[in-house]
């Protein structure tokens, strides 16, 4: 037997995404819908926003167009978790009626064998919204353009998104234990909204729940600080990608933990 | 033959929580946990060769997904040891999956969007199957069954017989050592049970793979399995060909009568009449289980014919049937 590399895992992949697609798209009524539906989602997101700031022409600090670039990068940042990891809303009801023991037999790593199984597609209206926002308020505020800036967001952005699927994980994982999981994972989806704020407009209660007990502080706001105050970023912020990478390896390990020790139901 | 499958002395227990009865009782079981331990496979033995289809038989409930399970590595034994050719199936999962393919009955393990033939080309990455073994284990389905109207059809499409067909076919591909069917022929009509035993059987000749297959249903075991294991209770009953059992039993024969009036009423009046054996009546027959040791067929049949009057008779042996139905009843002395 070879070994199994990300060569491997990739080469699966894009196959199952392709096929997936395919599928998708020869059910015509079903795939339009869904998209419009996505896009009027964003809209009325949107507009909620901007009828906010009609009212507040800034919030702490925090002007209309910085407000509409943390909002656009949380949008990019939520869309992997949207696109790649959507399969965690069914493993409640996979484990419940015992179908999750059909992941069990193939020779390939549990977890991504199971979310590679659904690929959601409307998430990519969210990250075409999520771009145009951040580049519309990137001009207005008259951010330069440096390769360095691009880094700077490219490395924040991926960080935002393995802190929101770690979050996700972790609270889907939890279905291995508890038979009604379903409201920790809507609470774990809920919390992203907040993501769309400066936690300075929180108490300092939630200021320190956010970053350090649900980190979704570090989903828009930290990264957001780096590029909008870079005099004013607190220490903690540099090491984000570091807490990033650590929450979805232990979110992963808890995920695994959960399914290895599956029983499965009578048959 | 080589041995494939090993089991040596394997237990398998649950905690389980007494549930006290009623509202007051669930609030109770909130704060006081009060645990059992069940033992759903009690000191299991036994050893698999290559090649050989062996029917693993038992009451439901009785500890067969359990021991499955256990095989396939998805269950850790609570105590004993099994070897999966030559693997320890919990610790190497993996490398276990690669040798193995498992189908349950109505749990479809295919991609349910996609045709047929895209599921295979995913499993043939999966498990790195050479494209020249690909090639020829699809020339060999192709001569079994016809899967051509399959190959293009999404599963979800698929009727229940479709499915299962598909998903035997899927288990097969990679040429595992070992295949799990677990109640494969369950829901299907007659013609489609026909076909799978069939292609099942063709298979396990044709590639020389070990089938362990769990069912209900007898004709199944019949027409595929020389061995069978049968367990209850977790524990084992009985282990050997299914001739030997049936020798075990050899005594008893059915006698079949036809008599006049409606045969329920008339099978509970001689069953009166014959209280020492089982009598049962179906749309055409009432059924005599008679054990000779205690009284010849002859002497039966004299007895109720002094009292009914018989237009029609016939004598069979012992099915498989009866003698599982005996051995779930009684067990064996």
């Amino acid at each position: 037997m070879k070994r199994k590399g990300l060569r491997f895992y990739l080469r699966i992949y894009f196959k199952i995404l392709a096929q997936d697609i395919k599928s998708k798209m020869s059910y015509r009524a079903d795939f339009i819908i869904s998209t419009l539906g996505m896009i009027f989602t964003n809209i009325a997101g949107f507009v909620s926003f901007w009828i906010l700031f009609r009212s507040f022409p800034d919030i702490k600090g925090w002007s209309y167009h910085e407000m509409l670039f943390l909002y656009g990068f949380s949008l990019i940042s939520l869309t992997p978790v949207q696109c790649l990891f959507d399969n965690n809303w069914s493993l409640r009801s996979y484990v419940y009626s015992g179908d999750f023991i059909k992941y069990c037999f193939r020779p390939i790593n549990l977890f991504f064998y199971y979310q590679s199984e659904v690929f959601d597609i409307k998430g990519l209206g969210q990250l075409a919204f999520g771009i145009g926002t951040l580049v519309y308020s990137w001009n207005k505020i008259g951010l330069a353009c440096t390769p360095l800036m691009i880094l700077k967001i490219v490395v924040f952005l991926i960080t935002a998104s393995l802190i929101m699927i770690a979050l996700q994980n972790a609270a889907a994982a939890t279905c291995f234990w508890i038979q009604n999981s379903f409201y920790i994972l809507d609470l774990a989806y809920r919390f992203r909204d907040y993501a769309k704020y400066p936690v300075t407009i929180f108490s300092s209660v939630f200021k320190f729940i956010f970053t350090f007990l649900m980190p979704i502080a570090f989903i828009a706001y930290y990264p957001s600080l780096v590029i909008l105050r870079p005099d004013d970023v607190p220490i903690l912020t540099w090491l984000s990608p570091i807490i990033g990478c650590l929450f979805f390896y232990v979110s992963y390990k808890i995920w695994m933990y959960g399914a290895l020790k599956y029983n499965g139901t009578g048959s | 033959m080589k041995e494939i499958i090993r089991i040596n002395h394997i237990t398998k227990e649950f905690k389980v929580l007494n549930r006290r009865e009623g509202l007051k009782g669930s609030i109770k079981d909130l704060f006081s946990r009060d645990y059992k331990i069940v033992r759903a496979v009690d000191d299991i033995s036994m050893s698999i060769q290559q090649g050989e289809i062996v029917g693993y038989l038992g009451p439901n409930g009785a500890g067969k997904s359990t021991t499955i399970k256990m095989m396939t590595g998805v269950l850790e034994p609570t105590s004993g040891e099994i070897l999966v050719d030559g693997n320890v199936p919990y610790k190497n999962r993996s490398k276990n999956a690669q040798n193995i393919g498992v189908v349950f009955g109505q749990r479809s393990q295919l991609w349910w969007a996609l045709p047929l033939i895209e599921s295979f080309r995913l499993l043939k990455d999966v498990y790195q199957i050479e494209d020249k073994q690909y090639n020829s284990i699809i020339e060999l389905y192709k001569s079994l069954v016809d899967i051509e109207p399959l190959l293009h059809k999404p599963v979800r499409q698929m009727s229940l017989g479709q499915r299962t067909l598909s998903d035997i076919l899927a288990a097969f591909l990679h040429d595992p050592k070992i295949v799990f069917l677990d109640e494969p022929t369950i829901g299907l009509d007659v013609s489609m049970k026909a076909k799978i035993r069939k292609l099942i059987s063709a298979l396990n000749k044709e590639k020389n793979t070990t089938v362990i297959l769990t069912t209900h249903d007898m004709g199944d075991v019949d027409a595929l399995c020389r061995r069978i294991v049968i367990i209850d209770k977790g524990k084992m009953l009985y282990d050997n060909d299914i001739e030997h059992l049936k020798s075990f039993f050899g005594s008893y024969r059915t006698l079949k009568i036809r008599v006049d009036g409606d045969l329920k009423a008339q099978s509970e009046v001689i069953q009166k009449e014959v209280p020492d054996f089982a009598v049962s009546a179906d749309d055409e027959w009432i059924s005599i289980l008679v054990d000779e040791d205690k009284k010849k067929v002859m002497d039966v049949l004299n007895q109720i014919q002094s009292s009914h009057s018989i237009k029609d008779m016939k004598l069979e042996e012992i099915s498989s049937e009866d003698v599982i139905r005996k051995i779930y009843e009684e067990g064996v002395e």
